[in-house]
């Protein structure tokens, strides 16, 4: 499961980077062995676009939520093991059944977490999560599915939504819902009451058109024939294929056996010192390993699930190569949560598809030839005389970082080493204007010799005698002091180092009515992407782009931080540019600090210190 | 074997305090902006020049206004086409057609902007590196400090990460005239890619990187990729997880670290200091405090090899600032008071006011085992460099500067000349040293470090020996 919902966060992300690859590229992002068990394969591209606009669409609604200050997170887990449920299906299969009422009604939530491949006792877990998450959703839908004149199709809480992203979200949940569900299983489990098709085989299948006025215009025989040719496919990656091959008509045990896998990772990740868990060996031999353990399957999995990432991704490769973030939240859409597109931006980031295409192969091939090039880039990254000293530490390595997933090679060629000559024992002439321009120590007799200057590694004093110490005056009245001893030691250095400059002094040179236009100016902007105030020249047509920078470092910020260390000294935050401005309602709250304007500064009792140039 | 060995040993001694620093400022530095929102503030350098003022670190150093580099100073590293593109480019030409081909092509766009005098912000850093190392290879300095250089990311015809100009590597190759090899370490949170690439495949330059790994930029930085050809085994990259503590990040740091001084014997030593690794940083994901990474400076700087120190990342500036500060102090053999002293930029150190700030209780997901596992494996890769065939140690001749001293004993040795003004403030006089850890009233319970290098003067593999 952890794979599983790892794909749909992967899948909501390219969805807002990329609109457009989602709507072609898309036919491998449901790995879900649960659904691919009952949806149509031609479905899958209408899918897997609904499942783009299905995570617009809810991660919207969600940041809607919580800015009314109900923070619901994603993934949604369920108590017990942080289990996250695949939202998109659990949306779609209690709409096919008639929606929550309906299933709540019925009692259907078991039958619900069944569908979903999730055990029976979460069925509460995911009632509620359903009520949370898309309950409204639901209603939204169905209101303006009815009646779509009489509703504005942008207002409420959708209302981030365009209304091509809205039509094309309504087509394909029409066309997606009604084939998600296993109306067979359902007939079994309205029956019995009980777990899902426990005998759903072939003989099962008869039973089925009778009970259920639901159309069954697919045929459940069709199904599973399309899934023998087509879908299956991918899982024959995942399991040995003889094994699969032969299990086939017996769905469910394959299920088990998946089931099976994940919990074993699900314990090894818990207690990985735990030796009942059997030996793996090292990823050398894993291609050839003809065993059927718990750990080749996890390992066949995770191969495939790559795989498919992979293909989904290589029409992105430039994209990806030239896109990795140092700073992922700072791009972010609007629309999307912080802490949800954070975790989609990392796993857009994996860069396996980058070696993996350069060091093997053609990248458009069939799933087969990716996943020789994945053993091929695996051996080819790790070869033997490369592999540390003994097998005991390779063994070590291997465990430590066996998952190369995250690994990207270093690019070798003139295009990307220095060119470092041979050592020859001759020393070249190094340019001594590399030396710059010598600015202290001062010359002799620009020295000035009667300045009092303070040991070396010295902090401020313990006390002062200031009437309330530590307020802001008090401070203001040190640093002044202190700037004035500095002067004096450093002469016309401390221009040159630009101390004239730095600090509060700064204001000086800005009206009472600049300094609050710019603080509106700050309000008011937007935060843009990696731009300068784009109005800033409007409010300030007089002063230059290094002015406002200047203010906003040596004024601004530490106005605010005055504030939050007075005020809020347990939440400061010397960096957020973009957000948090309520501290500067009404100049940092000054009226509550007393915190002097500049002009008071001027009236204190050291305006000899006050730097004006 | 002794020639060699002597080779690494410095004019000022042994002693492990006097040491001769050169520091380069570009006094507009803090002036570039990277725009609104950007996590990268050159305005970091300024707070941190500040301090060192304020404290009057600079009595201890020579300080340089650096030479902005040229456009052909650039491309000894750099691509024509690449340098060019830096050198043209503006916020108002983004928009022309020729121009956007190009962003796209030199990653220039998201994370590494397009501002305001970026081609004179890349000439100021890489000016003081270029400084640094010609000061170390005249001889001049025993210490060199860039704090607005370390830009580790940028590649040979890309910008990546913040960094445009690979002011590192542009000042490791001033350093490869003079020396035979040059160790490179890179304690950034991010892995110090662009200097690993840029080296990967010689033997004359080592790099060494600690960063966090796995699901986290820049991607590279694997514990098995060691380099190629040439350059096999002379790559070493210690993959560590979040929540790293002072106390985890030493017991791997300080054993790699003396091994690597050990096999590898390098004849100048380059140190980013790189601030992200501190705790609370904006975007990185350790736990370190400000002493616990000065830590690694403290270190190497008691081998008495010529050391280039830089900085690079950090984006939590009052940090980075308290960091580079500290470090600076460690670099001239001061332990500073830690009430800051008033400054133009107090308020940003409140509410505490203090140097020193406590790491959080994060979770460290690095454990022992994990530790254990890592250091033995890379010290196990490192002991093939002893046998390392394709490295025959040569001693560095000596460098113009002190021909005819060389057979003198290191205590007799007169002061270096080129210090005009205040030769005798400029040394470390151990009268002078103010260690008023009294002082440390808001840090009773933090762990006291040695103030000098007990553990590491007495390396019986780190003789001082004169060159010869």
């Amino acid at each position: 499961m952890a794979g599983w919902s790892i794909m749909t966060n992967g899948s909501a992300l390219d969805c807002v980077g990329t609109v457009n690859n989602c709507q072609t590229n898309g036919c491998h992002l449901d790995d879900d062995p649960v659904s691919e068990d009952s949806v149509e394969e031609q479905s899958g591209v209408h899918k897997d676009r609904l499942r783009c606009l299905f995570d617009l669409i809810l991660s919207g609604y969600l940041k809607e939520v919580a800015s009314k200050g109900f923070v619901r997170p994603l993934p949604a887990l369920l108590g017990k093991d942080g289990q996250s449920p695949d939202l998109l299906k659990l949306f779609l299969v209690v709409n096919e059944l008639g929606g929550h009422e309906f299933v709540s009604g019925r009692g259907l939530w078991g039958f619900v977490v069944k569908e979903l491949g999730l055990d029976l006792e979460v069925s509460a877990p995911v009632k509620l999560i359903y009520s949370k998450y898309l309950k409204e959703l639901e209603k939204w839908l169905f209101n303006n599915l009815e009646d779509r004149n009489e509703q504005s199709a942008s207002g409420g809480k959708f209302g981030f939504l365009s209304l091509e992203q809205e039509k094309e979200f309504r087509g394909l949940f029409k066309n997606g819902v009604e084939v998600v569900i296993n109306k067979l299983a359902l007939v079994e489990y309205m029956k019995n009451n009980n777990s899902i098709g426990k005998d759903n085989k072939k003989n099962g299948l008869k039973v089925s058109d009778a009970n259920l006025s639901c159309s069954l215009h697919n045929g459940v025989e069709k199904i599973i024939c399309d899934n023998d040719k087509n879908s299956c496919r991918n899982d024959l990656v995942v399991l040995d294929p003889t094994v699969s091959r032969k299990d086939f008509c017996t769905r469910k045990r394959k299920r088990e056996s998946l089931a099976g896998m994940l919990n074993w990772v699900t314990q090894v990740a818990k207690c990985p010192k735990d030796p009942s868990f059997g030996a793996i060996l090292e990823p050398s031999k894993w291609k050839d390993y003809g065993g059927d353990e718990f750990w080749i399957q996890a390992i066949r999995a995770r191969e495939a699930l790559r795989k498919k990432r992979d293909d989904h991704s290589l029409d992105e490769q430039s994209f990806l190569q030239n896109n990795q973030k140092m700073h992922p939240s700072m791009y972010e859409d609007d629309s999307l949560s912080h802490h949800f597109t954070e975790r989609l931006r990392c796993s857009e980031r994996l860069p396996t598809s980058k070696s993996c295409s350069l060091s093997c192969c053609d990248s458009g091939s069939a799933s087969q030839n990716n996943l020789t090039c994945l053993h091929k880039t695996q051996s080819e990254c790790a070869p033997k005389e490369q592999s540390l000293a003994t097998s005991k530490s390779s063994d070590m390595i291997a465990e430590l970082y066996g998952d190369d997933s995250f690994r990207r090679q270093v690019f070798v060629g003139p295009l990307f080493q220095a060119e470092v000559p041979e050592w020859t024992g001759f020393i070249s002439d190094t340019d001594s204007k590399w030396l710059g321009t010598q600015e202290w120590p001062l010359n002799g007799q620009e020295h000035d010799s009667l300045a009092v200057v303070d040991q070396i590694g010295r902090g401020r004093p313990d006390s002062c005698g200031c009437q309330i110490p530590g307020s802001v005056e008090c401070i203001r009245l040190h640093i002044a002091e202190k700037r004035m001893k500095l002067k004096l030691e450093l002469g016309s250095l401390f221009y040159r180092w630009r101390f004239n400059v730095m600090g509060e002094e700064v204001s000086l040179r800005w009206t009472a009515e600049e300094e609050n236009r710019f603080k509106y100016m700050v309000q008011l902007e937007p935060p843009s992407l990696n731009s300068f105030w784009p109005d800033a020249f409007k409010f300030f047509p007089r002063k230059t782009r290094q002015d406002l920078v200047s203010y906003y470092f040596n004024v601004f910020l530490i106005r605010r931080r005055s504030y939050q260390n007075r005020v809020t000294p347990k939440s400061i935050d010397s960096d957020d540019d973009e957000s948090e401005f309520g501290c500067i309602s009404d100049s940092f709250g000054s009226d509550a600090l007393k915190v002097p304007g500049s002009s008071m500064l001027i009236c204190s009792q050291n305006n000899q210190c006050i730097d004006v140039e | 074997m002794e020639d060699s060995l002597g080779g690494a040993s410095l004019p000022s001694g042994p002693d492990g305090k006097k040491r001769r620093v050169s520091y380069f400022y570009e006094p507009t530095i803090g002036d570039y902006y990277y725009g609104q929102s950007h996590p990268m503030k050159p305005h970091r350098i300024r707070m941190a020049h500040n301090l060192i003022v304020h404290y009057a670190l600079h009595r201890r150093m020579e300080i340089n206004r650096p030479h902005p580099a040229g456009p052909a100073d650039i491309r000894r590293f750099h691509t024509d086409e690449y340098v060019q593109f830096l050198n043209s480019v503006s916020p108002e030409s983004i928009s022309d057609p020729a121009f956007s081909r190009n962003l796209k092509r030199f990653n220039v766009g998201e994370d590494c902007p397009v501002f305001d005098g970026l081609f004179g912000f890349c000439q100021a850093s890489a000016g003081g590196s270029m400084g640094a190392a010609v000061k170390l290879n005249r001889g001049d300095a025993d210490i060199a400090i860039n704090w607005a250089g370390g830009l580790h990311h940028a590649k040979k015809s890309e910008a990546s990460g913040f960094c445009y100009v690979n002011d590192i590597v542009l000042g490791i190759l001033e350093l490869l005239k003079v020396h035979r090899r040059v160790l490179y370490v890179d304690i950034d949170v991010h892995h110090g890619d662009g200097v690993e690439e840029a080296f990967y495949t010689t033997d004359r330059v080592m790099t060494v990187s600690f960063h966090k790994f796995g699901d986290f930029f820049p991607g590279t930085g694997h514990i098995r990729d060691v380099g190629v050809a040439n350059g096999k085994y002379y790559a070493l990259n210690v993959p560590l997880n979040d929540g790293m503590d002072d106390s985890s990040f030493r017991s791997l740091f300080r054993p790699i670290i003396q091994k690597v001084m050990e096999v590898y014997q390098p004849d100048a030593v380059v140190l980013q200091c790189g601030a992200d690794s501190l705790s609370g940083d904006r975007l990185g994901c350790f736990n370190l405090s400000v002493k616990g990474h000065a830590d690694c400076l403290r270190f190497l700087r008691s081998f008495n090899v010529p050391l280039m120190v830089l900085g690079g990342g950090g984006y939590t500036i009052r940090n980075v600032a308290r960091c580079w500060c500290y470090e600076t102090a460690v670099a001239v053999g001061v332990e500073p008071d830690n009430n800051l002293p008033y400054n133009e930029y107090y308020e940003y150190f409140g509410p505490d006011y203090t140097l020193h700030v406590e790491p959080s209780n994060m979770e460290n997901l690095n454990t022992p085992r994990d530790m254990e596992k890592i250091r033995n494996t890379l010290l196990e890769q490192l002991s093939k460099l002893t046998h390392a065939p394709s490295a025959p140690f040569q001693t560095t001749p000596c460098t113009i500067k002190l021909p005819d001293e060389v057979e003198e004993d290191m205590d007799d040795r007169p002061k270096p000349r080129i210090w005009h003004g205040e030769a005798d403030a400029y040394e470390s006089d151990p009268d002078d040293d103010v260690k008023p850890s009294h002082r440390f009233s808001n840090s009773a319970e933090q762990p006291t470090y040695d103030t000098e290098m007990s553990d590491a003067t007495d390396l019986k593999e780190v003789k001082s020996e004169p060159p010869s």
